[in-house]
């Protein structure tokens, strides 16, 4: 009860805070209209259907199997892909790395290996989305013909029968391209859930300031409760700012967040739990200039995850390290992935890095806390 | 019965000790002065009666219970005005008085009517709905000590509540400290005005460098020192080398001018009263009159401690 109070507290004083509003909610929604009208032209030029091109390395001995594959190539081919044989003595990967093709496979009597561009990753994900559907199939046939060829036979003839079809399906998806507004509703979304990471520095200090956490801690309330009621209302207001922001951009820029917003809006707020706690522990650790470490971080950030201009398309590998290193980048890549290919799985590396990271932050801020005579 | 008891205690910081082996008790009913210059160490014993700090040694009593292993109890049942002000700047009065009650564990109807009550009682029922933004510095002194009566505590520990506001809000709030007292409460009052002092409190500690070095009545004060008397001069005009000159006559305690008076604390032994006229004579200061006074807390406070209680 106590911590629900003090939670309602924080969420309160929060709402009635203008620069709040003005920051987390204005803010991202006027850029996403600057940047989404502004770069519209860019977008619809650079992520064609037509630029999807698929290399791939045919080692089939089989019959069969070979037959299979080609079904399936001739099928794809039909929806706008290119699909390139690869020429003796180039390397496939390498092919990828330098940018030429969004996505190798080596086909083979065992099966289907697949390597996406981790540059083209709107295209990589789109063919990757088709691709897994057949390989499922193709390994299945693969590995029954070493065993027993009839059994493979009866794959291979349902899934001929059905290998158009879904194709057909996981094309409609590929159609999926994300204009300049749908691109800029997620990566400014992500962008504030980050930004939540200032009111993590605030959320005791402002109480210090105002001389507030005495009266709190003079009070029969635990330490333990101040904590992670003081916690849960910032992480639950700055989840509800992100909401808003994210219906905002969907229902009045018609943004497209994909079928999948469950797990979209579970990415979000893991995303915002590791911003609270990001700053909260460093407010813990620098005091007064955690602040401006934490803005100097999201905008850099920001700036390197995608939030400004596509990364997807962009960059040499070394941006591409280094943007890694962004939570932003996490997000962008894994809601991307969701939204456009359907990708669910895609979301645990984010989900997972966020919580993990959140978690360790926050152990490190009770531990500090429990160190120190007040907050 | 004593509502606080403090045995042998002592806060260092690093190597500064802040508060030296205190011991003291308050009964039930008491307005207790805490008297001390800057620094004395008042706060700090304050904050570990009321569990903000943590004691480096000895042992604190609340209602007979000690607060290391009754800290739920303890808390319950202080209420704190603390020095700086803390108050929410973005919530009403209203939502101030009643956050800070229910961290008390008030709800409801009861939470109402308490933070009502506590906002009559220092006389901001029509500013209930107000930001704190919008008041003066007296009225906000007077919120910050609603915050800290709404739960009706048993003890209340006021450091400071006056300082830098209005003679209007601070009449107020002496009158609201006598007027909680008549409703059973102990007080703790810590201040830097003597007179506020000398007018409130029933019994009166002065603290110097964490240490209680004089205890009791102002009248068993000032008994303490029957060898010192004041001397106080008006003059027309003041210059601050006329008062260092007069600091080197002998027998003189301390020199400190206020309004045009120059207040002389001296030894009441030594007849250096023709000297000092001489004195300001000499360096071409108007006296308009003089008059010998016997000695009140604040030349007790002087004599004991060698500081003025304010600087
Ligand atoms: N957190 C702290 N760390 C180090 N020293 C401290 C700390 N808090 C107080 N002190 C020191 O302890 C001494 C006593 O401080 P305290 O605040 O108790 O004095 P005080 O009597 O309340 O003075 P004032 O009348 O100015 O409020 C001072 O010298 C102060 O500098
Ligand atoms: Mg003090």
């Amino acid at each position: 009860m106590n911590i629900l109070i003090i939670a309602l507290k924080e969420i309160k004083t929060t709402l009635r805070d203008k620069r709040t509003f003005t920051f987390m909610l204005l803010f991202p929604i006027i850029l996403m209209l600057i940047l989404g009208t502004a770069l519209s032209n860019a977008f619809s030029s650079t992520t064609p259907v037509g630029d999807l091109k698929l290399l791939y390395k045919s080692d089939i001995a089989d019959k069969q199997l070979t037959q299979f594959w080609q079904s399936f190539s001739q099928a794809i081919e039909k929806e706008g892909i290119v699909s390139v044989p690869i020429e003796k003595g180039v390397d496939g990967k390498q092919e990828i790395s330098a940018n030429h093709y969004a996505a190798y496979a080596e086909v083979g009597d065992q099966g289907i290996a697949y390597y996406g561009s981790s540059k083209k990753t709107i295209e990589s994900n789109i063919l990757q989305g088709m691709l897994t559907a057949f390989a499922d199939k193709y390994n299945l046939a693969a590995a029954a013909m070493a065993t027993d060829p009839s059994l493979a036979e009866g794959i291979i003839r349902d899934a001929n029968d059905s290998a158009a079809k879904y194709v057909k399906e996981t094309s409609l998806i590929a159609d999926k391209q994300p204009g300049s507004i749908d691109y800029y509703a997620m990566a400014m979304t992500t962008m504030i859930a980050l930004y939540a990471s200032i009111s993590g520095t605030l959320l005791f200090w402002v109480e210090k300031k105002r001389n507030t956490i005495v009266r709190m801690i003079a009070s029969p309330v635990s330490k333990g409760e101040i904590f992670a009621g003081k916690v849960i209302g910032c992480t639950v207001i700055n989840i509800l700012l992100v909401f808003a922001v994210m219906l905002v951009s969907k229902f009045v820029f018609q943004a497209d967040w994909g079928n999948h917003l469950g797990i979209v809006l579970v990415v979000l707020v893991t995303e915002v739990m590791l911003a609270v706690s990001l700053g909260l522990v460093l407010s813990y650790w620098k005091g007064d200039s955690a602040r401006s470490i934490v803005m100097i971080f999201t905008q850099i950030s920001s700036f390197i995850g995608g939030a400004y201009f596509p990364l997807g398309n962009s960059g040499e590998s070394f941006m591409g390290f280094i943007s890694d290193l962004s939570p932003l980048r996490w997000a962008n890549q894994a809601l991307t992935k969701i939204i456009y290919n359907g990708d669910l799985g895609a979301a645990w590396p984010a989900i997972g890095l966020n919580v993990g990271i959140a978690a360790a932050c926050l152990f490190i801020a009770v531990v500090s806390m429990r160190k120190k005579e007040a907050f | 019965m004593n509502v606080l008891e403090i045995r042998n205690l002592t806060k260092k910081f690093d190597d500064f000790v802040a508060v030296d082996n205190m011991s003291l008790s308050v009964s039930e009913g008491e307005i207790f002065g805490f008297l001390g210059a800057n620094g004395a160490g008042k706060s700090t014993t304050i904050s570990m009666v009321a569990s903000l700090l943590r004691t480096t040694k000895g042992e604190i009593l609340l209602l007979g219970k000690n607060i290391a292993s009754h800290g739920k109890f303890a808390k319950s049942n202080i209420g704190i005005v603390p020095q700086d002000i803390a108050i929410y700047e973005n919530m009403t009065a209203y939502e101030n008085v009643s956050f800070f009650a229910g961290l008390y564990g008030l709800r409801g109807a009861l939470l109402k009517e308490r933070t009502i009550e506590a906002l009559e009682f220092v006389g901001l029922s029509d500013k209930g709905k107000a930001y704190p933004s919008t008041f003066s510095g007296g009225m906000k002194r007077r919120l910050n000590i609603a915050c800290a009566i709404a739960h009706r505590p048993k003890l209340i520990i006021m450091d400071e509540p006056t300082v830098g506001i209005d003679p209007q809000s601070r009449n107020y709030i002496l009158n609201s400290v006598r007027k909680l007292n008549e409703m059973g409460c102990t007080i703790i009052y810590t201040s830097h005005y003597m007179e506020e002092v000398e007018e409130i409190c029933t019994r009166i500690a002065i603290v110097d460098h964490g240490k209680i070095i004089a205890e009791g009545t102002k009248e068993q004060l000032k008994a303490i020192i029957t060898d010192a008397k004041d001397i106080w001069i008006g003059v027309k005009s003041e210059r601050p080398s006329a008062i260092d000159n007069l600091k080197q006559i002998p027998g003189v305690i301390s020199v400190r001018l206020e309004d045009n008076v120059v207040k002389i604390a001296s030894k009441g032994e030594i007849n250096n009263l023709n000297q000092i006229v001489q004195q300001l004579i000499k360096d071409q200061i108007e006296i308009r009159s003089v008059e010998e006074q016997a000695p009140n807390l604040e030349t007790v406070f002087l004599t004991l401690t060698g500081r003025n209680l304010r600087d």
